[in-house]
């Protein structure tokens, strides 16, 4: 069978062989990790789109997005009657309940919510995981692009409404 | 048949003189890979009984399933296996097409059918590096997290997420690879498969491992069906049963799927059934990935706004990495289940331990309990 310790002698082989390849490892905090688009980090609001369907807070599998909202009227110059508009007072999402499925910003209808690959918003205390209207919209810088979806395949959403305009 | 005597007795009664030793494995002890509680008894160094409690992580994903929607449920399955995420996922949604009757595009199933095949190996790996490191061998565990980092990335880019993919939808997928995707997961399979060598070599035949493992912990192929016991744990006795195979799903009845079966039913076998069905499932994810490329079309369907599965009930299986996971959906046309019942690989299998574990030794109990290779969350649900 086995000559003793041909185990032991395989197995530093393999050490040996790694010995002489570059590293593996990052060293993260002084290297960022190269993120996908689509990676899930942070969740962004575009507050200016946002219509306060309530859709996301609805569809939230643990209710972590809390909405507040009052109606305003808008009185426009020359139309017969004045217009109802929501306006958004609150836009909360607790980042320490969010378990970052991603279905609020898939069911939003007016692109008011992107993810951002952005990760690095840890806090020492659980209460400043909740990001307010602002911290949210401040993310929104860092949202990337989306990729271009594989040619096999069916364009992407934002790919089919720039055709639709165009 | 072992004597059994029952009595109470206050402390400090001195009934140690008399009474059975029993001892606490859990719920936190770092072998355990999570809360799982085994009750031994002990008759010097040897286990003459042994009980699992569980439930120290239960969630009641099966209640909170009646109360969410079905992509809400998704959701929530993807994450009592936190290993298989993928995988579990795929069976709430395969369930609920039945249910419904909705055809799954063909690009979709063959995505689904490699990414499934990934996530596997993903598990496995995470097996094949966290056995060891119970057992005395840290190394194997930097090799296996080098090549899941590789195929982690895969997922990442197309998916979003690394642990917790949320990328299927009742349907089909969520969305469409990115461009050029399929080919950077077929370099990432190439490499993979390049480096496995590495980890083979290290532990496999390494004779303080072979040493822990080769003829402890041996379970008969009848114990093994008594308990219901499946995956790479029940074929590594001899148990020649995969439905990837035998009630193929997915794509896998056009593939041709190889069955890791071994015979000696130890812990070792049970070790090389997982360290063989990563190049296997790392073939059949490759064979997919070339099928994708040659498919046109959309991978989901469009869907109603409000997701209601007709009245009736069904049954899904899938051979999840652990074993066999069962979905038992019964719905009134509501838009959430009335009853979605859950059968998981780990509960299953860790029944065996209270049979398995009798006649042991203490220390090769390590041994053992890290070759049945559970997830707790899975077990408690």
């Amino acid at each position: 069978m086995n000559i003793p310790g041909s185990g032991l002698a395989k197995g530093l082989a393999v050490t040996l062989k790694t010995m002489t390849r570059p590293v593996t490892t990052r060293q993260y905090p002084d290297e960022a990790p190269a993120l996908p688009p689509r990676s899930r980090g942070v969740i962004a609001l575009l507050e200016a789109n946002c219509t306060v369907c309530m859709l996301c807070a609805r569809e939230c599998p643990d209710w972590c997005i809390y909405i507040d909202s009052h109606k305003e009227t808008v009185e426009t110059p020359g139309a017969a009657r004045a217009r109802q508009r929501n306006v958004l007072d609150r836009f909360d999402i607790d980042f320490s309940l969010c378990m970052y499925c991603g279905i609020c910003v898939e069911v939003c209808p007016f692109d008011a919510l992107y993810w951002s690959p952005e990760f690095e918003y840890a806090e020492t205390d659980i209460r400043d995981l909740l990001h307010e209207k602002d911290r949210l919209g401040e993310w929104m810088p860092t949202v990337p692009a989306p990729p271009a979806h594989d040619p096999r395949g069916e364009l992407s959403k934002e790919e089919t409404t720039a055709e639709k305009k165009g | 048949m072992v004597r059994m005597t029952e009595m109470t007795v206050g402390v400090g009664s001195g009934a140690d003189e008399f009474a059975d030793m029993v001892l606490n494995i859990g719920p936190q002890h770092p072998s355990t890979h999570g809360v799982l509680r085994l009750k031994l008894t002990l008759d010097g160094e040897r286990i003459t009984a042994c009980e699992p409690v569980i439930g120290y992580m239960h969630r009641g994903a099966e209640k909170l399933f009646e109360v969410r929607d079905y992509r809400q449920i998704l959701m929530l399955a993807n994450r009592h296996d936190w290993l298989s995420a993928f995988c579990s996922e795929l069976g709430v949604a395969l369930a609920v097409e039945r249910l419904m009757g909705i055809e799954v595009p063909e690009r979709a199933v063959w995505l689904r059918t490699a990414l499934a095949e990934l996530n596997r190996v993903l598990n496995h790996l995470m097996f094949l590096g966290s056995y060891p490191l119970e057992i005395g061998a840290i190394t194997p565990m930097f090799y296996a997290f080098r090549e899941r980092e590789a195929l982690q990335a895969v997922f990442e880019e197309a998916s979003g997420g690394r642990i917790h993919y949320m990328f299927n939808r009742i349907g089909g997928l969520k969305e469409e690879v990115p461009s050029g995707w399929t080919g950077r997961a077929r370099e990432a399979i190439d490499q993979v498969r390049r480096r496995m060598p590495d980890l083979d070599d290290l532990i496999r035949r390494n004779e303080i491992f072979m040493a822990r493992t080769r003829g402890i912990g041996v379970l008969s192929p009848e114990t093994a069906a008594a308990y219901g016991v499946s995956g790479p744990v029940a074929r590594a006795s001899g148990m020649d049963f995969d439905l990837r195979r035998d009630d193929p799903y997915l794509a896998y009845g056009e593939l041709d799927v190889p069955v890791v079966t071994r015979t000696a039913g130890d812990c070792h076998a049970r070790f090389e059934c997982m360290l063989d069905q990563v190049y296997v499932s790392l073939d059949l994810a490759q064979r997919c990935l070339e099928k994708v490329d040659t498919l046109s079309g959309p991978v989901n369907v469009r869907l109603p706004k409000v997701v209601k599965a007709p009245e009736g009930h069904t049954y899904a299986w899938t051979e999840n990495p652990l074993g066999v996971n069962g979905y038992y959906l019964v719905s009134r046309g509501e838009k959430t289940p009335w009853r979605l019942k859950l059968r998981t690989a780990s509960y299953a299998n860790v029944q065996a331990l209270s049979t398995l574990l009798v006649g042991c030794l203490v220390p090769d109990m390590v041994s053992i309990l890290g070759s049945m290779f559970f997830v707790v969350g899975d077990i408690d649900k």
